[in-house]
């Protein structure tokens, strides 16, 4: 898209009207390319899945990991059960669906079913899941499986907006929502410290200005919405840690009485792991006894997330025949 | 030219180098600027096979030692060269790939070992490696050229238990996120030296841009007794950027009409006022300067401890052509054929090294030597079925040329090779194919291997043609752009070496590719499953609805039809209620007239009720 002959900018992405940030840059404070002395160069950007790659199939494989033992390790989502992923689509929807290269569409169904796949094998501690299409809202009420903080850009028959158009380039450069999102990141998020929430964040929005209403889904979440909402905004959008090594003969101590207890800690487990490999039928027991209840909480989550609407639509269903019934009995009786 | 001096194998190898050059070449009477870089690095091999690695990417040396490799070429290319204007293609096409993505490599066969498994391999990790869609390289990809391809390295036994596997994916978009990979495999990691030159917005904005990376092993002439053999890595990056659309700022690479007080206007024309101005034509030279055209000038450099004084920068301008330096040191080798060197300094590091050429009239016109050969390729015909591919060759040279064809196609282009041309395009008579190898297609399990050889006449012109036949795709096999057509590699043409050409020897010979294709396939109309839905859902809800009317649907007088019970009861229903409230009008009228109507209106509701 960038080296796209059709770009006016050539190898240039960018977010704003002012092209004051070039997304596909490898260079931070270049300016024209001379008085180079304060540029950082950050490495240079880095694009798993492009062109005819960015297919619904792909990107259910990749939150999965269901790829061939050939494939590369830097293509796949490798993450555990205590990795935090940010997940952030945008670009054309509508009512449970999202547009891929406008020739295929992923359905909230099968959006939902990756991430359950995903909780079953453990590949994740808490998902920040944020989408900006039109009707976005409407890809959440499938979702069912834990830990999930789920945004949507507008609510059902709601569409969303860009921001504004680059004259120069020809198309709009940013959307409302993720203008208003980056606006959030670069104005309160200031260092790799911050303890901005996830609060703040969705509670930023201004419905006027965005021009759609988030829809935000917390119930998924442990705690609810209250301990949804106190999440770092750091723990899904940063993954910068502030490294800080010290000079000191004390701290250098410290550390390595560290490693001894973790030594020792690692010898006990060892240990315990080759006990239990004696005695196989006593941990097996330990643990299916600490999984059930789990189980139970999650069938009644979701039973609760789609009863309720399932009664008013049956309820409006029989209005409706009923309606219809009565209308029909009038013009027979009109007829005679 | 002295870019094919880089390949001839040194007398004595150094154990463990890196060298990095740039050669600049204005492209003579046009305001074209080549630049190519070179990055090479050797590393012995018993140290690579044991896993130490100091210059020599790891990232890479693990793939190849997991696939088993033992020379790897491998090429991102966009862009087109023009033959006519720009000449011969630097270091005689060996460094160029086909537009998109092409790899060759020769893989052991271990034993009769799973070959097609480890190349699967190396190019899904070489995907992961350089970001690009490598992986889509399978075996419809896959073809297993004879002629095109030597080997560039020594290989203790020649090629045998070897096999040599070419993979191209002429789709590929070559972007910033390929170069950047490129770069952290060099030693210096595009920080310093003249890889500080690359930048994406540039390398991408050129006219014609090629990285390539070829890993060959090299063993001394001499067996046992003149050193270890080493692995070599060489990185090349050659471009052709524009130089007057290169030096435009890059914050406004927008063409915008010059304020008339910068233009400078021809006096001399009878016609116009004070307020038109035609242009003055420049003359000679544009002024360029590495800083305008790439953005930066150079940072550093890369010396890493190879002790030798090599020259860093190159430079193959005329001999009258002022040049202003700074902070390189001219070195003077080369200098009586036009080319001048330049050495990066070492100390104090962190200097920026800039070369500057300012605008000059020129005296001496530069000759562009021709290509050994020009090519061209097209696909002729029309209609969605059947179509042509025609190749025209032309020798330029007043010595015939023996030359190789290779061709992979897609599995849905399938050529009728029984019509297949090779004529003299002014006598045409036919030209006799001295070798030919060819394996047809397979439907969805491998393309077309075409390999010719034969040989073009001093100044002679050759035509290649051939019909082929389309194929209709699956529904699921169309890309999301499907109405775009497909890409079709480019064909290698080798020119083999031989005793006539002066100057372009070599074991290899050297390498024109043609360009690209675009084969539009039969599509289907990917809107008609909606459009069918629509049109039969609605033809059916009026059609059914009118159609079950007709057939059971009696007409009758209204007298005949006898009163339905529904209709009795609520006659009656309404029957009583009008009674109800007609009782409620009586009562109400007695009521109000009792005293003025009395026994009348009585009388009268009395018989009324009787």
């Amino acid at each position: 898209m960038a080296c796209n002959p059709r770009n006016t900018f050539p190898g240039a992405v960018f977010n704003s009207r002012e092209r004051s940030v070039d997304l596909y840059d490898g260079v931070f404070g270049a300016g024209d390319g001379l008085g180079l002395e304060d540029v950082q160069r950050n490495g240079g950007i880095e694009v798993d899945y492009r062109g005819n790659e960015v297919t619904v199939e792909t990107f259910i494989r990749l939150l999965t990991d269901r790829f061939p033992s050939s494939y590369p390790r830097s293509k796949r989502l490798v993450t555990d059960e205590r990795s935090n992923i940010l997940i952030y689509m945008t670009g054309h929807g509508g009512n449970e669906f999202l547009k891929f290269q406008d020739s295929e569409e992923i359905g909230a169904v099968d959006l939902a079913d990756a991430f359950e796949q995903m909780h079953e094998k453990r590949r994740y501690n808490s998902i920040l899941f944020l989408v900006d299409t039109c009707q976005a809202g409407t890809l959440l009420p499938s979702l069912r499986s834990p830990n999930i903080i789920a945004a949507g850009s507008s609510k059902k028959d709601q569409s969303s907006y860009s921001h504004h158009a680059d004259q120069d380039i020809g198309i709009a450069v940013i959307d409302r929502w993720t203008y208003y999102n980056l606006e959030f990141l670069e104005r309160e998020v200031t260092s790799t410290s911050s303890n901005k929430t996830i609060g703040q964040l969705f509670d930023s929005y201004d419905p006027l200005l965005v021009h759609s209403d988030t829809e935000v889904r917390y119930d998924l979440f442990e705690g609810g919405a209250q301990k949804a909402r106190e999440r770092r905004v750091l723990d899904f959008f940063g993954n910068v840690q502030a490294v800080e090594m010290g000079g000191d003969t004390e701290e250098e101590q410290q550390w390595r009485e560290d490693l001894v207890g973790l030594k020792r800690l690692i010898e006990r487990n060892m240990q315990a792991r080759e006990d239990a490999a004696l005695h196989p039928l006593l941990s097996e027991a330990t643990i299916t006894a600490a999984e059930a209840p789990l189980g139970l909480l999650k069938k009644f989550q979701v039973v609760s997330a789609k009863a309720t609407s399932g009664w008013s639509k049956g309820v409006g269903g029989a209005m409706a025949l009923v309606s219809l019934g009565v209308g029909w009995s009038m013009a027979s009786y009109f007829e005679y | 030219m002295l870019l094919s001096s880089l390949f001839l194998l040194p007398a004595a190898v150094l154990a463990q180098t890196y060298t990095e050059h740039l050669h600049l070449s204005p492209l003579a009477q046009t305001s074209h600027l080549l630049a190519a870089f070179n990055f090479t690095s050797t590393t012995p091999l018993p140290a690579y096979e044991s896993g130490h690695f100091t210059h020599f990417p790891r990232s890479l040396a693990q793939i190849l030692q997991h696939t088993k490799t033992r020379e790897l070429h491998l090429r991102f290319a966009w862009g087109r060269w023009d033959d006519e204007q720009w000449g011969p293609r630097p270091r005689m096409g060996r460094r160029e790939g086909g537009t998109g993505v092409e790899i060759w490599a020769w893989l052991d066969q271990d034993h009769g070992g799973d070959v097609e498994e480890r190349w699967s391999g190396l190019v899904n990790g070489l995907s992961g490696l350089f970001c690009a869609s490598l992986n889509f390289i399978d075996s419809t990809r896959t073809t297993h050229p004879v002629l095109s391809f030597d080997p560039e390295g020594t290989h203790a036994d020649g090629v045998t238990g070897q096999e040599l596997l070419h993979g191209t994916l002429p789709h590929e978009v070559v972007c910033t996120e390929n170069l950047t990979p490129f770069l952290k495999l060099l030693p210096c990691k595009g920080k310093a030296g003249i890889s500080s030159l690359l930048d994406g917005h540039k390398v991408f904005d050129a006219n014609w841009q090629t990285m390539s990376i070829d890993v060959r092993p090299i063993c001394p002439a001499g067996g046992n007794g003149g050193g270890e053999c080493v692995l070599e890595i060489q990185q090349t990056v050659d471009v052709v950027l524009d130089v007057e659309r290169s030096m435009r700022a890059r914050g406004d690479p927008i063409p915008r009409p010059r304020p008339i007080e910068e233009l400078e206007c021809d006096g001399g024309k009878g016609y116009g006022g004070g307020d038109t101005c035609y242009p003055k034509v420049k003359e000679g030279e544009m002024g360029w300067s590495l800083s305008r055209i790439f953005g930066t000038p150079v940072r550093g450099s890369c010396h890493l401890g190879d002790g030798h004084a090599d020259a860093d920068i190159t430079l193959e301008v005329p001999l009258d052509r002022m040049v202003n330096v700074t902070n390189a040191q001219p070195l003077d080798a080369g200098n009586e054929q036009g080319i001048r060197s330049y050495r990066l300094p070492n100390h104090p590091p962190g200097q920026y090294t800039d070369l500057a050429l300012p605008q000059q009239s020129v005296t001496q016109a530069v000759v562009q030597p021709q290509p050994p050969l020009y090519a061209t390729r097209t696909i002729t015909g029309s209609g969605q079925q059947h179509g042509g591919m025609h190749a025209h060759l032309r020798n330029p040279h007043p010595y015939a040329q023996t030359i190789t064809y290779f061709e992979s196609l897609p599995w849905f282009l399938r050529p009728y090779i029984h019509t297949l041309r090779v004529r003299n395009s002014e006598t045409h008579e036919n030209v006799k194919l001295e070798k030919m190898f060819y394996t047809p297609a397979k439907d969805r399990e491998r393309g077309t291997h075409l390999e010719l050889m034969f040989t073009v006449s001093a100044g002679g012109e050759v035509e290649l043609s051939y019909d082929f036949e389309k194929a209709v795709l699956r529904y699921t096999e169309y890309p999301p752009d499907a109405n775009r057509g497909f890409d079709v590699a480019p064909a290698v043409i080798r020119v083999l070496p031989n005793d006539n050409n002066t100057g372009d020897g070599g074991r290899q010979g050297s390498y024109i590719r043609t360009t690209s294709l675009l084969l539009p396939l039969p599509t289907p109309d990917f809107s008609m499953p909606y459009n069918v839905i629509i049109l039969t859902s609605t033809v059916i809800a009026l059609g059914f609805g009118s159609i079950f009317n007709l057939l059971t649907r009696r007409f009758v007088l209204a007298e005949e039809v006898p009163a339905s019970k529904l209709a009795l009861r609520v006659k009656a229903i309404v029957g009583v209620a009008q009674d109800v409230v007609g009782r409620l009008k009586g009562t109400k009228a007695v009521e109000m007239g009792g005293d003025a109507v009395g026994s009348g209106k009585g009388d009268g509701m009395g018989n009324g009720a009787g």
